[in-house]
């Protein structure tokens, strides 16, 4: 295509309404946040720049104790990438097999992705409710007394206990993604594997997995940066308590924020999140492009 | 001709100039008390008596759901701007970061025309550096409420007056089936209710003052002794086993359902608690651990306040209307049954009996110390509140507590 | 973008134990992913007793339709809810015509550096919409845009941007480049491609754009609460939030005006459900 005079213009004026909004909204607040976090403030008093202790005080007080927070969010990274998206893809493979009410199941499992979080927070923290919370019932019901719980205030089951309504609400996310990325696959790849005499799995193996790399690639870069900023219903289930046992980042930066008056803290908090995040959607970029 | 023209002129005239100065003046007023808020409709009221006594302002009411209002409040006056020039505040610490930054008016030259009716000792949590930043309208005492139902049950007609006495009327209560204490184990202001009588009933008032002023060290025999109790209701499970889990509004819920013996929360639960319970309900104080100190050492005091911002463009009108609602919420607070008064109280006013016993306990308090959360600053209170989430999960020793607060609240 | 679908040769279907397995497993998901609308809308018809414990998950026993009145005339649920809408609606706009701009610029354009542009904004993807709240808030104060429905709007369209992008990029990369070249020779600039050829073909990303950023907005409550004060402006999260006390809180209400909240988003799903889920399929196919 041939260049008019006014291309470059032309380029610029179709971004301008984005890179406003951008720039405005998100790059410029994060840059204040790069300069509060250089500084002791209380969001009241003029802020005094103190270079980099935050950051100091960030890693080695024990206080803190960020070191928790991030070990609790990649371990929900983990989880997500070996049991939420394995889960989902198995259900978007099973859905995308004409199955009966394909379009009922579709619709069902991905519906708690819209339900509001402080409506799911309040359904689980009823489920697991020591004294008459279902789960504990079931386990009664079952014989199983000894197995019961105070799932959310015992420091040891607190965190799975988060995890498991986290994992289970944004499966249906990645399950449409996945099911999306499935029914593009062309109809005559599988119908030629077929005729090859390929088994199902073998279909799913060596065609159609190969063949969703973008979407897959797509669902861990939100399932690993989604762990890490995770927030909504670990504030509603415990507020990282009982004693801090499922502090992750965005928990730990809105006490420093809101609780503690801590504005410097919280956006050295802020400024690290948001790092970790861009390295690791990086990271899975590059990792997806290698085994290409 | 010429007369009557210009009679006129000036007639239209002065009107304009009357109705430009009737011009009403609006006043932004902030404050907690959503429709579902038990101090509500008191401000209703009192926005209207004041407005129909006042014709040319208006205030403009805007409530918040309280956790949400911290944030509301902090921020707001963080930017500076768009400030309400009335708003609801908690004394000490919360009010005291305002104070300290500039955004609150001193109320010195103003509080002298009301002191009648709100003596000076009411105002010890509004003051800073001696100068009086805040008007306050109602208090609130930690209350052990009872239920009397249950304590019958193993034969008690009173509450245990003595720790010995607390302790075997426990064991009974647990031997008959019986949960003694509510608490939530999951918000740890609630947890502070406990701990912090225990404490002033070891140490005395003075020194938990001091204590919290950083004049006295927290590392101190009494502390040690106070949080060996609160530990030993933990392993002896005197506290629902479930607590850890629990958010106050269930364990409120559970007492009043029976399923407690004893509930110990802040005065504000009196109306609830009153109306709600269907056994008999008392209201009264934990017993002393520390023979020395007297019984009416109390955790709290006067708390909910009102106060103006240094941007306020009307500050006459302003601080004139938080006099006048403040003293409105502190009888209307009162004569409901929410909450104690600050200001003097109507002596023929008809109230329910735990707001009696309330205030009778004020009036025999020898000591009023606020709530640590409160009292303290926002950083120091929520390491505080740490401590005690320790504690009751028995991650500390009583003696690590009293070490790692002399150490951290510095 | 309809595309034949692949149907496997028509092989008897056996029944065998892993399909059993299968189909179980199926039906339990089935009822955890239903459980929570079942749950909220019976809890709604309770009282405190029910609900704190005598009835947890059973149909209500009194039916305290009271709750739903209590809701609706406590507060101005009715003008929080339209306050909801205008946000959720102009957000929507806002952000599909900026990304739809942006995306044409970043794929059908060519220029040194759009990939890098691309980048650039999938960095939004990874922020943490909380990180931003204090210079925000210092910075709308600062242009007197507190209290104002564009206070929300503007962070709003901003923070649903970057996946906006990611989507209609999708979308895009499915338009024929020959459409671009025919437009051309036909004498259309970069304007007229993109108005007459382009922006009319990605209408079936308005539904997939539209429902992410909805979902994104209509639960919104950090903002919400923060950056409005004035009763006439807030929006539904923040009404419910509302409705809570100082230190008491009855549920069956709060119950109630989630319920409200939630039911239209379940409509607006159950009768576009298939549209979006096509879109979504559409978007997913980029060859």
């Amino acid at each position: 295509m041939k260049r008019p005079f006014s291309y470059k213009l032309n380029i610029f004026l179709f971004l301008l309404p984005a890179l406003i909004l951008f720039i405005g909204v998100l790059i410029a607040p994060i840059i204040l946040s790069g300069y509060y976090s250089l500084t002791e403030w209380n969001g009241l008093k003029t802020p005094v720049f103190i270079g980099l202790a935050n950051y100091r005080e960030l890693f080695s007080s024990k206080s803190i104790n960020i070191m928790r927070a991030l070990k609790n969010a990649m371990l929900l990274a983990v989880f997500s990438c070996f049991i939420q998206l394995p889960f989902a893809l198995w259900l978007a493979l099973k859905l995308s097999k004409h199955i009966r009410g394909e379009r009922v199941f579709l619709s069902v499992f991905f519906m708690p992705v819209l339900i509001s979080t402080v409506v799911i927070g309040q359904l689980w923290l009823k489920i697991y409710n020591p004294d008459y919370g279902v789960l504990n019932m079931v386990l009664r019901g079952l014989g199983l007394e000894s197995w019961t719980r105070i799932w959310l205030g015992n420091k040891a089951t607190a965190l799975g206990a988060c995890f498991v309504p986290i994992l289970w609400q944004y499966v249906g996310y990645h399950m449409l993604l996945m099911y999306a990325g499935i029914k593009g696959v062309p109809p005559e790849l599988n119908e030629a594997a077929m005729l090859d005499g390929c088994t199902e799995g073998q279909v799913n193996r060596y065609i159609i997995i190969p063949y969703i790399r973008p979407i897959l690639r797509v669902s861990v870069i939100f399932a690993v940066t989604g762990s890490l900023k995770s927030f909504d219903l670990i504030y509603v289930l415990t507020n990282g308590g009982p004693n801090h046992a499922t502090e992750v980042p965005s928990t730990l930066m809105i006490s420093m924020l809101f609780l503690r008056n801590r504005y410097g803290m919280g956006s050295t908090i802020a400024v690290m999140l948001i790092v970790l995040c861009f390295a690791f959607a990086l990271l899975i970029n590059m990792a997806f492009k290698e085994e290409k | 001709m010429k007369k009557i023209l210009a009679l006129a002129l000036a007639l239209t005239m002065l009107c304009a100039a009357s109705l430009a100065l009737a011009e009403p003046i609006t006043l932004q007023l902030w404050s907690i008390a959503t429709e579902s808020d038990s101090s509500h409709q008191a401000f209703v009221d009192a926005i209207a008596a004041f407005e129909a006594e006042h014709p040319d302002i208006k205030i403009e009411h805007s409530p918040t759901e309280n956790e949400a209002y911290k944030t509301k409040i902090k921020a707001a006056m963080s930017s500076g701007t768009e400030l309400p020039d009335i708003f609801f505040t908690w004394g000490m610490g919360f009010l005291g970061e305002f104070v300290d930054a500039g955004r609150v008016v001193c109320l010195d030259d103003y509080y002298p025309a009301y002191a009648d009716e709100l003596p000076e000792a009411m105002t010890v949590n509004v003051r800073y550096d001696n100068k009086m930043y805040g008007v306050p309208y109602t208090m609130s005492l930690v209350t052990l409420y009872a239920n009397m139902d249950l304590l019958a049950q193993v034969g008690y007609d009173h509450i245990p007056a003595s720790y010995e006495e607390m302790q075997a009327c426990c064991e009974a209560l647990k031997g008959a089936g019986i949960i003694p204490f509510g608490v939530s184990g999951k918000e740890l202001w609630c947890l502070s209710e406990y701990v912090e009588p225990l404490v002033i009933k070891s140490v005395g008032g003075d020194k938990l003052r001091d204590m919290y002023n950083g004049v006295a060290s927290w590392n101190d025999e009494g502390v040690i002794k106070a949080i060996a109790a609160f530990q030993e209701m933990v392993t002896k499970e005197y506290f629902d086993p479930s607590a850890a889990a629990l958010g106050n509004d269930e364990v409120k819920n559970n007492f009043i359902a029976g399923k407690y013996a004893f509930y110990q929360n802040g005065s504000w639960n009196n109306k609830d608690i009153g109306e709600q319970a269907k056994f008999a309900v008392q209201a009264g104080t934990f017993p002393v651990l520390n023979p020395d100190v007297t019984l009416y050492q109390m955790i709290g005091g006067p708390n909910n306040t009102l106060a103006v911002t240094e941007t306020c463009e009307h500050k006459e009108e302003a601080i004139e209307a938080a006099f006048y609602l403040a003293k409105y919420f502190s009888d209307a607070d009162y004569k409901s049954g929410a909450n104690l008064p600050c200001w003097a109280a109507d002596p023929k006013a008809e109230v329910g009996p735990l707001i009696v016993s309330a205030a009778d306990m004020a009036a025999k308090a020898d000591n009023m110390v606020l709530f640590g959360d409160n009292f303290l600053s926002a950083d120091a209170a929520n390491t505080y509140l740490d401590y005690i989430g320790l504690a009751y999960a028995l991650e500390v020793t009583p003696e690590e507590y009293a070490e790692g607060l002399d150490a951290d609240l510095k | 973008m309809k595309q034949k679908a692949y149907r496997a040769p028509d092989a008897p279907r056996k029944v065998t134990a892993s399909s059993v397995a299968g189909a179980v497993i199926m039906i339990l998901w089935t009822i955890i992913s239903i459980f929570p609308v079942y749950w909220m809308l019976t809890f709604s018809l309770k009282n405190n007793q029910e609900i704190f414990g005598e009835n947890v998950i059973g149909v209500p026993r009194y039916w305290v339709w009271e709750n739903y009145t209590r809701a609706m005339n406590t507060g101005n649920m009715p003008r929080y809810f339209i306050n909801s809408v205008i946000v959720a609606v102009s957000t929507i706009l806002i952000t599909l015509l900026a990304a739809v701009m942006a995306t044409y610029a970043m794929t059908r354009l060519h220029w040194k550096g759009r990939k890098t542009m691309n980048k650039f904004f999938m960095l939004g993807l990874t922020i943490p919409i909380h990180a931003s709240i204090v210079p925000l808030y210092t910075t709308l104060s600062r242009m007197k845009m507190l209290n104002s429905y564009w206070a929300l709007i503007i962070p709003y369209s901003a923070f649903s941007l970057a996946m906006a992008i990611l989507i209609c990029t999708g979308f895009m990369g499915d338009i024929p480049y020959d459409l671009d070249e025919a437009a051309f020779i036909d004498g259309c600039g970069v304007w007229g491609i993109f108005f007459r050829v382009i922006a009319p073909l990605m209408t079936p990303a308005v539904a997939t754009v539209g429902i992410y950023t909805f979902l994104q907005c209509w639960n919104e409550l950090m903002f919400a609460n923060v950056f409005i004060s004035k009763d006439a402006l807030k929006t539904l999260p923040v009404g419910i939030q509302s409705l809570s006390g100082q230190y008491t809180t009855e549920w069956g209400p709060i119950g109630a005006a989630l319920s409200i909240a939630t039911i239209p988003t379940l409509l607006v799903y159950v009768f576009l459900s298939k549209r979006i889920q096509d879109s979504f399929i559409a978007g997913a196919v980029k060859g």
